[in-house]
């Protein structure tokens, strides 16, 4: 008896696999032993195997197998109860509507599983089918630069060439404006990092405080003087006088290129104004109505 | 909104001009010059407060920071503007390349499942109905 037990488990372990042989140790746990043979027979494990497997054989095993993974059908093992396995959950009566496929199994009303598992979608011919996304009107299927009406922008920016240069852009900027502003340190990225401290307001300087900008006579020394130097301009054939306001003070020379005022760029030059003062000390030593101090101050013909 | 930029560019013209000039008399002071010292620090002090009034009226302009970069290396920012407006026109002309092949490829893959599986695809067609765009 034992031998046939052990032959007919491992025969039912081939055919139905592993699950069916833990199918088949819940059974003998969980069944009946309301039964004679049981009682009359030892409660080994191999006398209570027998006595299922000879139970079950009579059972369907596909419908056993559903059973234990949650899925009713219309009609429930007629085994279970005597197993011991309680009453099942109460199948719904099928819709009319709805034609049940060989094969497919009734819809849960409490299911809840992924979308693929839904009643729809099982009923459907086509596996995985889903609706169609809601088509959006601007794509890029359209000409964004006329649906934005930058036509005109595209024309001035990319139909013409663009000047390289920043001097290009602001023309009437004093300075060298061309080069890096991490040079002089009048960069743009730095007033972002480091804002300066805002919040005073502005209040203009009293007499007092203007004794603060009281400067020393004469030139600046030589390395302050090129900050106001211009890079040389191309010659434009309009000038641009009429967007300068109406200064007191007349023009500064060196920013000048016209070729009338280069003659006056010349006599700004340091050296040029050594030489006339040499020149000027000169005369005045050989005139002799001079009293024979030399003119150290320059004359105001750099405010030109 | 092109009356308020007039108006900062303006004062901002304004100041620098005061600037400037203040640099010629300080690059070569005179005894004389002091008092026309004192008044362009007096206008620079006001043109600093006419500029902080026009703030309040651009405060909700935003500039981006690839222009700040554009004009800290001495470049037109316009060249940033055109620059934006050609990536813009190249990913427009590419997405729409991808839209047509794609077009192109679902028209023909319906064509010759067509063939292949005619009821089935009638059945596609009568549950998603005829799509415009095959």
């Amino acid at each position: 008896m034992y031998f046939l037990s052990l032959f007919r488990g491992l025969f039912y372990i081939w055919r139905y696999g592993i699950i069916w042989s833990i199918t088949l140790v819940l059974s003998n746990t969980l069944g009946s032993v309301t039964s004679e043979h049981l009682l009359s027979h030892n409660t080994s494990w191999e006398g209570t195997s027998v006595f299922s497997l000879d139970v079950l054989l009579e059972i369907d095993m596909t419908e056993m197998f559903s059973t234990l993974y949650g899925q009713n059908e219309a009609q429930g093992p007629p085994g279970s109860t005597s197993l011991g396995f309680g009453p099942g959950k109460p199948t719904p009566p099928l819709p009319q509507n709805q034609v049940a496929m060989p094969g497919q199994l009734a819809p849960q009303p409490g299911d809840e599983g992924p979308v693929l598992r839904k009643p729809g979608a099982m009923n459907e011919p086509f596996y995985l089918l889903r609706e169609l996304p809601v088509g959006n009107e601007l794509t890029g299927n359209t000409n964004l630069i006329t649906h934005y009406n930058l036509e005109h922008a595209y024309n001035r920016f990319c139909g013409k060439k663009v000047k390289e240069k920043l001097s290009n852009f602001l023309p009437e900027l004093p300075g060298m404006i061309d080069c890096p502003g991490t040079q002089d340190g009048s960069s743009l990225r730095s007033l972002i990092e480091k804002p300066p401290v805002c919040g005073n307001s502005f209040s203009p300087l009293t007499g007092a405080l203007l004794t603060g900008f009281r400067l020393h006579t004469g030139p600046l020394p030589e390395q302050y003087r090129l900050m106001h130097i211009q890079p040389p301009k191309k010659k434009s054939k309009h000038k641009h006088k009429h967007h300068r306001p109406q200064d007191p003070i007349p023009q500064e020379t060196p920013s000048d290129s016209d070729p009338k005022k280069k003659k006056k760029k010349r006599d700004d030059d340091p050296d040029r104004k050594k030489k006339k003062k040499d020149k000027k000390k000169k005369k005045n030593r050989h005139s002799p109505d001079h009293p024979g101090l030399p003119c150290s101050q320059p004359n105001s013909s750099s405010l030109r | 909104m092109a009356e308020r930029f007039d108006n900062l560019e303006e004062h901002l013209e304004k100041f620098v001009e005061n600037i400037r000039q203040l640099g010629i008399i300080v690059s070569d002071f005179q005894p004389s010059s002091q008092t026309g010292l004192n008044q362009k620090l007096n206008f620079m002090i006001s043109g600093l407060q006419d500029i902080e009034k026009c703030r309040q009226q651009l405060h909700e302009i935003n500039v981006p920071l690839e222009a700040f970069e554009y004009i800290d290396q001495g470049r037109n920012p316009q060249l940033y503007t055109k620059e934006c407006l050609e990536r813009a026109l190249a990913k427009n002309e590419q997405v729409k390349g991808k839209i047509d092949t794609m077009t192109k490829f679902k028209s023909l893959l319906i064509s010759e499942l067509g063939k292949v599986f005619p009821e089935e695809m009638a059945q596609y067609k009568a549950i998603h109905g005829e799509d415009h765009h095959s």
